[in-house]
């Protein structure tokens, strides 16, 4: 059943993430696939994540779909003007890559090209609407495709957030965003209060909600995920359950099943980050009951 | 105002090869900062002096961007003539604008940040970043496309962390933004869905608009 099948039935759906290589050698990229290709519903593709400079990911998605995989490909605003993100959108659905997830993406100062110029000549709900048109046969200007795309398009969000940001997801949701990807969870209340809100909503029906799971490695871990990425915030008690682990890893993955196990009560789906250790999904969703 | 800071002066070292050097200061936003007026063109001759340029003149020029005659400009200042370089203490758009009329080389002594002010014994930078259709009032009157570092025009993005951004460590944008929308009741601004900016605006025309009301003259004469 294709992902776009799948977030229109009520099944619980599993993502999981893979960055393309930084270079051009794809074997370990078609590993980590291989690792979890019986336990997720689609494949997200990175798109130079942490604007460290890697692979194309619609490189990355085609040779992926070109072996039968399913994935959803990231789409920053970060590199790429209205010209280049329709060029690659169009390029990507000629190599039957379906699914898109839109994000503005991180600034180039947090990566490994700090001089490089921000493009962001669109956000992420600008890049939302584009793919609506080109969903219609129009570009961005209104001229006609010769064959137009039929992506399944989704967005991201943090799980806490302001009346802005609230009103900027309602907005992805208005361009053309059938499911929104949350930034990892590890406080299932915050992100309870969250859903609500969502339920709440008349804007956000028929929208799946796929909530992030990242596994601890580490105490060490928890704590630099604290420190420095947006939107996560692993509570106290976590971090002591991963201070007087055994086995941290063990425990990291103990925690994401646990996890997981709640928000199967509370949203649609989990993505899980497992960055660069794809063993451990399988387990993890054993673990939690899923497969 | 035109935000500017000064060169290393061992990068202008590197830069200016001539040895006969005529300086320019802007007294205009050059000035207000003290990177490009009169007691800062005065301390550069005295540094290229001492590392063995001859300064053959200097000048501060009310407006570097619009210095009017050039020929009037050269009357008053001999030492041009005998100079094989300009060094421009003003932003990099008055040292282009001397660039199209001076017959020596000009080198910018200057590097130019942004379009800003100074508001409240703060300096303001990037206020503005001249995209040719001012849309300001949307916002609160805080311009999203300059003051954000992604430009983003619909909301902010998932990085900033306690309300300040990813980059820089300032307050997000958008906080402002919401805080100054409320204050003036118009929350309901944030429910707008901007299109992305339309850059064709910044070839505008207005050339011709002045040249209709013959400004272009007047401005010459007046300079």
């Amino acid at each position: 059943m294709s992902f776009r099948k799948k977030i229109s039935s009520r099944k619980f759906i599993v993502t999981a993430e893979i960055s393309p290589p930084k270079g051009t050698d794809v074997r370990g990229m078609l590993k980590d696939a291989e690792l979890i290709k019986d336990v997720v519903d689609a494949i997200n593709i990175t798109d130079n994540q942490r604007a460290v400079m890697r692979m194309s990911p619609m490189a990355a998605c085609g040779i992926l779909s070109h072996k039968g995989y399913e994935t959803i490909m990231h789409l920053t605003c970060r590199d790429r003007n209205r010209i280049a993100l329709q060029s690659e959108l169009l390029g990507a659905w000629a190599l039957e890559v379906h699914n898109i997830l839109v994000m503005s993406g991180d600034h180039p100062v947090k990566g490994d090209h700090e001089a490089a110029k921000p493009v962001y000549d669109l956000d992420s709900v600008q890049l939302l609407g584009m793919i609506d048109g080109l969903n219609q046969g129009f570009d961005f200007s209104g001229h006609s495709l010769h064959g137009e795309t039929d992506f399944c398009a989704g967005a991201v969000t943090n799980a806490e957030l302001n009346e802005a940001a609230f009103a900027k997801l309602e907005k992805k949701i208005k361009a053309g965003a059938r499911f929104i990807q949350t930034q990892a969870v590890f406080d299932t209340e915050k992100f309870t209060e969250f859903m609500d809100k969502i339920r709440g909503s008349d804007t956000f029906e028929e929208i799946k909600i796929i909530a992030g799971v990242i596994p601890l490695r580490s105490e060490k871990n928890a704590d630099f995920l604290n420190r420095n990425i947006a939107g996560i915030r692993v509570p106290e008690d976590m971090i002591s359950r991963m201070h007087k682990a055994k086995s941290p890893v063990f425990e990291g993955m103990e925690i994401a099943s646990e996890l997981i196990k709640e928000l199967r009560l509370l949203c649609d789906g989990v993505h899980i980050m497992t960055i660069g250790t794809h063993e451990k999904t399988p387990g993890i969703l054993e673990m939690a009951g899923i497969r | 105002m035109i935000i500017s800071k000064q060169k290393e002066f061992k990068e202008l070292l590197r830069m200016v090869k001539e040895p006969d050097i005529f300086i320019i200061g802007c007294g205009k936003c050059a000035a207000k900062l003290h990177v490009g007026g009169e007691p800062e063109v005065l301390e550069m001759k005295n540094r290229l002096s001492s590392e063995g340029k001859n300064i053959t003149g200097w000048a501060v020029l009310s407006t570097v961007c619009s210095p009017g005659s050039w020929k009037e400009v050269l009357g008053q200042n001999p030492g041009i003539g005998k100079a094989d370089a300009l060094l421009v203490m003003s932003c990099g758009c008055g040292a282009s604008v001397l660039s199209k009329l001076a017959e020596i080389e000009v080198y910018p002594a200057l590097d130019t940040e942004s379009l800003g002010g100074i508001c409240s014994e703060e300096l303001a930078k990037e206020q503005c970043r001249m995209c040719g259709e001012c849309e300001i009032w949307l916002y609160g009157g805080i311009c999203a496309h300059s003051q954000c570092a992604k430009s983003l025009l619909n909301g902010p993005c998932g990085g900033a962390v306690d309300g300040r951004c990813e980059v820089d460590e300032l307050p997000c944008a958008w906080e402002g933004i919401y805080d100054r929308l409320k204050k003036l009741g118009k929350l309901e601004y944030l429910e707008f869905v901007h299109e992305p900016k339309d850059y064709s605006k910044k070839r505008g025309g207005i050339e011709i608009e002045l040249q209709k009301k013959n400004i272009l003259k007047k401005i010459h004469c007046d300079c």
